[in-house]
């Protein structure tokens, strides 16, 4: 184990394999010269901040340690959204780059690949790094907008490189090589995918699967580690992936968001080993481990690190030397309250209880959602919006939106249908958030359903989304009734369940449709269902789409023998749509 | 020809069943436009859960070859293309 300062001060054995996958392998001695090289031409950004976003995890590892060699200070963006590097881009002094693929928000700073153009020397001089100097700065949830910065001194990894070690290096071996899902860009994947491994000598994966079967080819080569998600988990145990070689599997490390312990289990299953599970977070760093070869099981704090529960808000404060964000504490540990609802147990344990705000993780990820809503209400089509996380595809979190259109909106919506509007507003959130984020399922509806305090209940938004089927019954925005009549004020719902299969491409209420309407509102007056003998003079005049506010009168006779109704559009009531008198049967 | 057009519209209809897409019928996916970024709109969530419903649909396993991966799932046609080679064996399987 080499201390993460003294990575590049001659004390690893260079011919180790540093990193390996189709890129090329590396030993550790390129990886000195690598570093030293791209540190000679990062000189003139010296104090100042450098953009770093590799998918190579190797070339990731050297534009860090080049930066932090030359004294530059490396920003981690969470993503390539152009958005998210337009508003970083006035703070950088050029970018370190990996992709071919041109970054418009850059196009004006220099940016460097960190493994091309430099002049390599043949045995780089030594040097140790500054305990004490900024490694790099990370951000949290999907937009940089507002979403939280967390500066890291190489202290910070270096001292939670070492408690790793010291808790897991007997299980993994020393020359397991680390297979991984996960990019090097976040928090968890800069620890356990990247410096750790060089830090220990085991080699790592440069660029990480996206599909379970890419993992393969590494396996062969003798000992491995997994570092991965819930998610990828899920994939690679559904796929019965890396089952065949499990023999070799050393040790599964997941962390991102929960792992059920019906997931571990089967985890266990198919690899041969308990995932380890680590919770934590961008600011504290690592927090806490367990693992459930059972059934639910708590978490233990890691080394060095202790967890309180905040009495007003009942999230965990967690007090590290690997936390870098809030109070300072003694010993060069910080305090740091998490939005995380915890309960204690025994023997300084703990289980996680759910968030406490509206942050929620979309493909491992943090999301905030009143960022996006923030974002979202931006647009003049939007008069009001709230987001929900939804239950989607195999139990993945998702965005949904229920959005309150403007004035203005409402005649678009008329003409295209949701469909054109959900497409319009994903395509401007698009360049701040991750395409993960952006919301798989759109609600347009006159008010958000707000309860008594104006309070937005999430139960409350996600009935919107509940039915598989799109609702069937117009939203009702005012009702007038008098002994024996009753007005309505309706708006046709945007969602298709009307429009479905009468004229497919044209979402038009069919006069069936409107026939309904109106004898749903015949029986709420009757008290009954309607006993209709005879309809006539029945008449559908304009067509009715999508969206449109509707006045839905109907009135009965004195005698309640005989009724009328009317359907015409709210704004414009000469916009007659359905007529029609009736006959009711008589009492049976 | 019309066994081809059959895989793609099963194709188009798995997807739209698969990823719980709301607001998009199979027949409006287009055959050879990009299903990922700019097209469809699919990200790295949907990447997975097509796969595991292309193995559970048509037992056929995809490649360990990431470049190779992005192609195949490139557009309908290239799935199509796809599974219709490794149904007949043209593709051989590791």
């Amino acid at each position: 184990m080499i201390p993460l300062s003294r990575l590049l001060d001659g004390s690893t054995d260079g011919g180790r394999l540093a990193a390996f996958g189709r890129e090329g392998e590396p030993s550790h001695s390129d990886l000195r010269r690598d570093v030293a090289a791209l540190a000679a031409r990062l000189e003139p950004t010296r104090g100042r901040a450098l953009l770093l976003y590799c998918d190579d995890a190797y070339a990731f590892a050297v534009g860090l340690l080049a930066s932090v060699r030359a004294g530059a200070h490396p920003f981690l963006p969470p993503s390539r959204q152009p958005g998210v590097l337009e508003r970083l881009a006035p703070e950088v002094a050029g970018a370190l780059l990996d992709g071919d693929e041109p970054l418009p928000a850059l196009r004006d700073r220099p940016h460097w690949h960190p493994l091309r153009d430099g002049s390599a020397e043949a045995d780089p001089a030594p040097v140790s790094l500054d305990r004490d100097a900024p490694l790099a700065t990370l951000f949290t949830s999907g937009t940089t907008g507002s979403g939280a910065r967390v500066s890291k001194l190489v202290r910070h990894l270096e001292d939670e490189i070492a408690v790793l070690e010291r808790r897991f290096g007997a299980a993994l071996g020393p020359d397991t090589r680390v297979l991984t899902t996960v990019a090097p860009q976040h928090l968890y994947g800069l620890l356990f995918r990247v410096l750790w491994p060089l830090c220990s000598g085991r080699p790592l994966q440069r660029v990480a699967a996206l599909h379970p079967q890419e993992l393969t080819p590494y396996t062969a080569a003798g000992d491995f580690a997994v570092v991965t998600t819930p998610l990828a988990l899920r994939h690679l145990v559904a796929r019965g992936e890396l089952a065949q070689c499990a023999g070799a599997c050393r040790a599964v490390f997941c962390s991102g968001g929960p792992l059920s312990a019906e997931a571990s289990r089967a985890a266990a299953a198919s690899l041969g080993r308990v995932p380890f599970e680590i919770y934590g977070s961008t600011e504290t760093g690592g927090v806490a481990v367990r693992q459930q070869p059972e059934g639910d099981e708590p978490w233990e704090c890691m080394d060095g690190v202790s967890l309180a529960v905040d009495a007003e808000t009942g999230c965990a404060v967690v007090t590290s030397p690997f936390t870098s964000v809030g109070e300072p504490a003694s010993d060069g540990c910080a305090r740091f309250v998490t939005g995380d609802r915890v309960e204690l147990e025994p023997a300084g344990r703990f289980r996680l209880l759910g968030r406490a705000d509206r942050v929620i993780k979309v493909g491992e990820k943090r999301l905030s959602l009143a960022d996006m809503e923030a974002r979202l209400a931006e647009h003049p089509a939007v008069e009001d919006a709230a987001l929900t996380a939804l239950d989607g595809a195999a139990g993945e979190t998702r965005v949904g939106a229920v959005v309150r259109p403007s004035a203005e909106a409402w005649e678009t919506l008329e003409a295209g249908g949701q469909r054109a509007l959900g497409k319009l507003l994903g395509e401007f959130l698009a360049p701040d958030f991750e395409r993960v984020f952006l919301p798989r399922a759109w609600r347009f509806a006159a008010a958000l359903p707000r309860d008594a305090q104006g309070k937005l209940p999430s139960d409350r938004l996600r009935a919107l989304f509940a039915s598989e089927a799109a609702p069937r019954e117009p939203e009702r925005l005012d009702a007038r009734r008098s002994e024996n009549a009753l007005t309505l004020r309706l708006r046709v719902p945007l969602d298709l369940a009307f429009f479905e299969g009468h004229f497919p491409g044209h979402p038009i209420v069919a006069g069936v449709v409107q026939l309904r309407f109106a004898m749903h509102a015949l029986e709420e007056l009757l008290g009954e269902a309607p006993r209709v003998e005879r309809l006539e003079a029945l008449k559908f005049h304009e067509i009715l789409g999508p969206g449109v506010e509707v006045s839905l009168h109907v009135e009965l006779d004195e005698a309640r023998a005989r009724f009328a109704f009317l359907l015409v559009d709210a704004a414009r009531p000469e916009r007659l749509f359905a007529s029609a008198r009736g006959f009711l049967a008589g009492p049976s | 020809m019309a066994a081809t057009e059959s895989l793609e519209s099963e194709i188009k209809e798995m997807i739209v069943e698969a990823l719980v897409l709301e607001d998009v019928k199979p027949a409006e996916i287009e055959t050879e436009a990009p299903l990922f970024l700019d097209g469809l709109g699919l990200d790295s969530i949907d990447a997975l859960e097509l796969a595991m419903a292309l193995e559970e649909r048509y037992g056929v396993a995809i490649e360990d070859d990431p470049e190779r991966n992005q192609e195949i799932f490139a557009s309908v046609k290239s799935l199509a293309d796809f599974v219709r080679g490794q149904l007949e064996g043209a593709t051989p399987q590791s």
